[in-house]
């Protein structure tokens, strides 16, 4: 396992009471890590419009912990493999059904939540992971799971230095996309293999009921300040960024003492507000 | 830029079938698409033509085999789709979505110069330069269309493929991207093959036909194939494209047409307001007919005189 203290020392440098004692420092450095990649994937989670997609992933993580419970795997494990499981299998079924998409993630969403329920019903003592599932549980995170995050952070990464214009190709015309050159099949399965680990990180952080934002808010408000495709993946970067640092840390404070993972939505939230009077403007000057 | 005319294919569909569902949508499709030529599929909805393009692009399983004769690689294609699947939010520029498929490095990274550059000509092509900056979102159905086809052009195609690529453009934006379409296969030398419904434009700028209903009802040179008596077949509706090759008659049609052999593409103004005359008199003597007391009901034009 890596040393993290020289960053948690860095971390403390930061002039806030919150931010001095460990677990806050190990929260901030996991949704320092998480927001970005949620933010830059929820850019193509627009464009290929799959906030569904994303929400039917979340979801499947209760049925992922009930897995794992049967199974005797830990949840932490089971979560994001059923995670994967499903998000490649809904990519299957779409690719090869003539349903509508929605349609197919529908029936998904509704097979994985109420097998979820099923076994809950059933089994004993799941009530924390229950709570855990619903309003996500960043202070937990270890830090074995933060170097997790950091090689998923490098992956993704990579991907999207690779694949960033092929998957804006394959959103505008899949067809036109394989015609020139794109592999259409593999980028789609690589980027809903890799979206679904990143829900399930989400999930962690900011719960089931949120997860979406975390991917679709700092995304859409990209688009409204962004001038180009480039400009929308570093607006996307910092709207995510700057929500998840002050929405942890505004969570933390005696005055407010919410939920992080709700309040960093909220401050996520602000931000698409203000751009939406941006947008608003630049609309204008453009008519 | 390079010109591919002698490095086009041509390209040989050979028993292709496909059948969906229990239902034939192509059925033994035997024709052949010129090297070098502007080959248009026409025919009816519903009549397999953009199936046909998918089979060819790769896109769906055939039975049957698709050959390119002249190469001995697959072709270098390129595709011009009737539209884009995105919505007026995405603040995508045409400079990018031109530099999409061609540049490695991101597009958050900037453009690179020469991509820059390369689309900067692509957008000259297609006079559209002066749409660079402007927002995929924004641009109107004939500009969009434009800039689909520089993208394609940016590949440097030896078979360039389209579907409808100017379908709800006004006429134009039609007229324009056929004209543009067409110097840029005479500049390139690419095989082109595409889908279009709009008849006197095909009649004028294709180079070969493949009329196409789930089978193949004719194929060879426009003048040869779009006769009124295959249109018929096709379309079930007469429609006369040269007023000389008027077989069926019909009695609606003034020299067998309304479109001037002259004009090619205008339709025959003198011809229809004949026929409007020859209406209008028609009614004035069954008017004229029915109240035989008025002075001047012996007087009613000929009609016959009115349709010559």
């Amino acid at each position: 396992m890596p040393d993290l203290s020289p960053i948690y020392a860095l971390i403390s440098m930061i002039p806030l009471d919150c931010l001095q004692m460990r677990f806050m420092q190990q929260a901030l450095l996991g949704v320092l890590l998480l927001a970005p990649m949620a933010s830059v994937l929820g850019v193509e989670v627009i464009n290929f419009r799959m906030a569904f997609f994303s929400d039917a992933i979340g979801h499947s993580a209760f049925a992922g912990v009930a897995l794992g419970l049967i199974l005797a795997v830990p949840p932490r494990l089971a979560m994001p493999l059923f995670g994967i499981l499903v998000g490649l299998g809904i990519m299957a079924v779409r690719r090869k059904s003539d349903l509508s998409s929605d349609t197919v993630i529908g029936i998904v969403f509704s097979a994985v939540v109420a097998f979820g329920l099923a076994v809950v019903s059933r089994a004993e003592g799941v009530g924390r992971d229950m709570q855990r599932f619903l309003y996500g549980d960043i202070l937990t995170i270890t830090d074995g799971e933060i170097g997790f995050l950091a090689l998923l952070f490098v992956a993704l990464l990579v991907f999207q230095a690779v694949g960033y214009n092929r998957l804006m190709c394959i959103a505008l015309n899949p067809v036109m996309a394989r015609v020139h050159g794109v592999r259409v099949a593999l980028w789609q399965y690589a980027f809903a293999g890799l979206l679904a680990l990143v829900v399930m990180f989400s999930v962690w952080a900011v719960g089931v009921l949120l997860v979406t934002a975390m991917l679709i808010v700092p995304a859409a408000t990209a688009r409204n300040f962004a001038r180009s495709a480039g400009g929308m993946f570093w607006w996307a970067l910092l709207v995510g960024t700057t929500s998840a640092f002050a929405g942890l840390t505004l969570s933390a404070q005696e005055w407010l003492a919410t939920a992080s993972g709700a309040t960093i939505i909220l401050v996520a939230c602000c931000w698409f507000a203000v751009s939406l009077f941006v947008a608003g403007a630049t609309g204008r000057r453009r008519s | 830029m390079a010109n591919n005319s002698l490095l086009a294919p041509s390209v040989c569909f050979e028993n292709v079938c496909l059948s969906r569902g229990g239902n034939l949508i192509l059925n033994n499709i035997c024709a052949t698409a010129p090297a070098g030529g502007s080959t248009v599929l026409v025919g009816p909805n519903g009549a397999g033509k953009t199936t046909l393009l998918l089979c060819l692009i790769g896109e769906m399983a055939y039975t049957g085999r698709i050959q390119f004769a002249g190469l001995e690689h697959q072709p270098r294609m390129a595709y011009v789709p009737q539209h884009l699947i995105m919505d007026r939010s995405l603040p995508l520029r045409v400079c990018e979505f031109l530099a999409l498929s061609r540049q490695r490095q991101p597009l958050w990274l900037g453009l690179r110069p020469w991509a820059r550059s390369e689309g900067r000509q692509l957008l000259q092509m297609v006079k559209a330069e002066h749409l660079e900056q402007s927002r995929m979102g924004d641009l109107s159905g004939g500009e969009l269309r434009r800039v689909l086809l520089a993208a394609a052009l940016g590949r440097n195609p030896e078979l360039l493929v389209l579907d409808e690529p100017a379908a709800g453009v006004d006429v134009r934006g039609e007229r324009l991207f056929w004209e543009l379409l067409d110097a840029a296969r005479h500049e390139r030398g690419f095989t082109q093959i595409m889908v279009s419904h709009n008849l006197p434009l095909v009649a004028h700028y294709a180079t070969h036909v493949i009329c196409l209903n789930k089978t193949v009802c004719a194929t060879g040179a426009p003048r040869a194939t779009l006769t009124s008596s295959t249109l018929m077949e096709l379309f079930g509706v007469p429609i006369h494209l040269y007023p000389d090759q008027c077989d069926p008659e019909d009695p609606g049609c003034p020299q067998c047409g309304v479109v001037s052999e002259a004009e090619g593409l205008l339709p025959n103004y003198a011809a229809i307001e004949r026929r409007e005359a020859a209406r209008m008199n028609a009614r004035l003597a069954s008017r004229m007919a029915a109240s035989p007391c008025e002075p001047c009901s012996e007087k009613a034009p000929d009609q016959g005189g009115s349709r010559a």
